[in-house]
């Protein structure tokens, strides 16, 4: 028995994915899915399929592909399944008592319900490419569209029937709504209110110029708004992670004691001098 | 019973007066409607019986011979259009050009024409693969319709071909459609 020795796998830009799989055995070059359907109509034998080869190839393939091309695996995992169903029927003897059930139709039989399936399938795969010849050969029927001016009676037009009104008497009628017709309010505007790091962090350098220094629930003692009061913490820790000032809080629930940075170094020297 | 006057009955569907209706006057209104109208909707304008109504279609059918109208028949529904040859032409006219369809439409398109009401189900069964695209697709061309739901779990949608179908493929009525050749796809299994 002739065995394949090379299989590749290589992916095509087929829009189906059982196309988009290109397969080359010694025996068969193309698309995973007509591999399948010659081994389906015998015209390929199975066991000549080394189906280990066939998935090492396709781990292969798979490794080089570019992500969001999943379907093409899916399709792999289905058109495999199928072939290892009828290549282990092939391989393994049928019990001649198995047969008999089968024959019985207890039990569906596989193979018979699988060609069943495919007779099926072309009958209309060939049936659609009749009517693609249909459609091409250019023969279509027409019915009359509704005209225009009818579905425009429909929606409530009317023809024009009476002499046209004079201007002025439009124009006085337009003046008078006018005068009805309270003026519409404004709309209503919703703007968001950005608070950002670098605002708080000025409010905080400000109160530092002006007190050596300063305690944060002092500093935030008239804000009310919480997404403010969030702001200023996150911008004084910012300012304590760039070393620009030290935080001190001796108990939970404490004050926030904010003092510059380069000044306590500076009385840090200090106190080494002194 | 002959020499009884009986106050006439009128069928549920049928409106008051019975009336008659000719051939010509079937083909005239037939002309007007820009909409595909029901049996039972002539039989109650003309106040004539459904029965009456099969027949004068059919004779309306023979009448209209080699000429240029064809009477569509889908269901119920009834429309009169332009005979095949006249397609070409009048499709310059309207300047109407058929889009093409893939061969995956096109056999999801046989399976919804031959084998209609079906479910999505019944069609991927049949093809072995996801058909819900290809679906879509041919439900936004209008080719393919809903036609309610099926009795069975889940309760599915059910599909079908409506008059676009017919229309744009120039079929008269689903009995024009070419028939399945089961025995050509087995000869190609074997």
């Amino acid at each position: 028995m002739s065995v394949a020795t090379a299989v590749e796998i290589r992916f095509a830009e087929a829009r189906r994915p059982e196309d988009a799989t290109h397969v080359r055995l010694d025996t068969f070059d193309g698309p995973l899915a007509l591999l399948l359907a010659l081994i389906e109509q015998r015209q390929l034998d199975v066991l000549t399929v080394r189906l280990g080869d066939l998935a090492g190839a396709y781990f292969e393939a798979l490794a080089s592909i570019e992500r969001g091309r999943l379907p093409l695996l899916s399709s792999f995992v289905s058109v495999c399944s199928q072939l290892i169903l009828i290549k282990s029927r092939a391989l393994l003897p049928r019990a001649p008592e198995a047969a008999a059930i089968d024959g019985s139709q207890n039990e569906s039989d596989p193979e018979e319900e699988l060609r069943r399936r495919l007779i099926e399938y072309r009958m209309f795969r060939d049936a659609g490419r009749a009517m693609g010849i249909l459609l091409s050969s250019g023969k279509p029927l027409f019915h009359r569209e509704p005209a225009t001016a009818l579905a425009a009676g429909k929606a409530g037009a009317r023809p024009d029937e009476g002499a046209p009104l004079d201007p002025l008497t439009l124009a006085d009628a337009l003046l008078v709504s006018i005068k009805l017709v309270p003026p519409a309010p404004p709309p209503a505007e919703i703007v968001t209110r950005t608070i950002t790091l670098d605002e708080r962090a000025q409010v905080i350098r400000s109160a530092l110029r002006r007190a050596p220094q300063i305690v944060l629930q002092e500093l935030l003692s008239d804000v009310t708004d919480r997404i403010v009061v969030a702001v200023t913490f996150l911008a004084l820790l910012e300012l304590s992670k760039g070393r620009e000032v030290l935080i001190e809080q001796d108990e939970p629930w404490g004050p926030i004691r904010v003092t510059p940075r380069e000044m306590t170094d500076e009385s840090i020297e200090d106190s080494a001098d002194g | 019973m002959d020499d009884v006057v009986a106050i006439p009955v009128v069928p549920d569907d049928v409106a008051q007066a019975p009336g008659s209706l000719t051939v010509a006057q079937l083909e005239a209104l037939l002309f007007v409607a820009e909409r595909p109208l029901k049996r039972r909707e002539i039989a109650a304008l003309a106040g004539v019986s459904r029965e009456e109504v099969d027949a004068l279609l059919g004779d309306l059918e023979v009448a209209l011979g080699e000429r240029g109208l064809r009477l569509v028949a889908a269901g119920d529904e009834v429309q009169l259009v332009t005979a095949p040859d006249a397609g070409s032409l009048i499709a310059r006219y309207t300047g109407v050009e058929g889009a093409k369809l893939s061969p995956a439409a096109l056999e999801t398109l046989a399976i919804v024409a031959y084998r209609q009401p079906v479910t999505r189900g019944m069609i991927e069964r049949i093809r072995g693969v996801d058909s819900d695209y290809v679906l879509r697709t041919l439900l936004h061309r209008r080719l393919v319709v809903e036609q309610g739901r099926a009795d069975t779990p889940g309760r599915p949608i059910l599909f079908g071909t409506g008059f676009d179908f017919l229309e744009r493929f120039g079929l008269t009525s689903l009995d024009d459609l070419p028939p399945l050749d089961a025995e050509a796809a087995e000869r190609l299994v074997e």
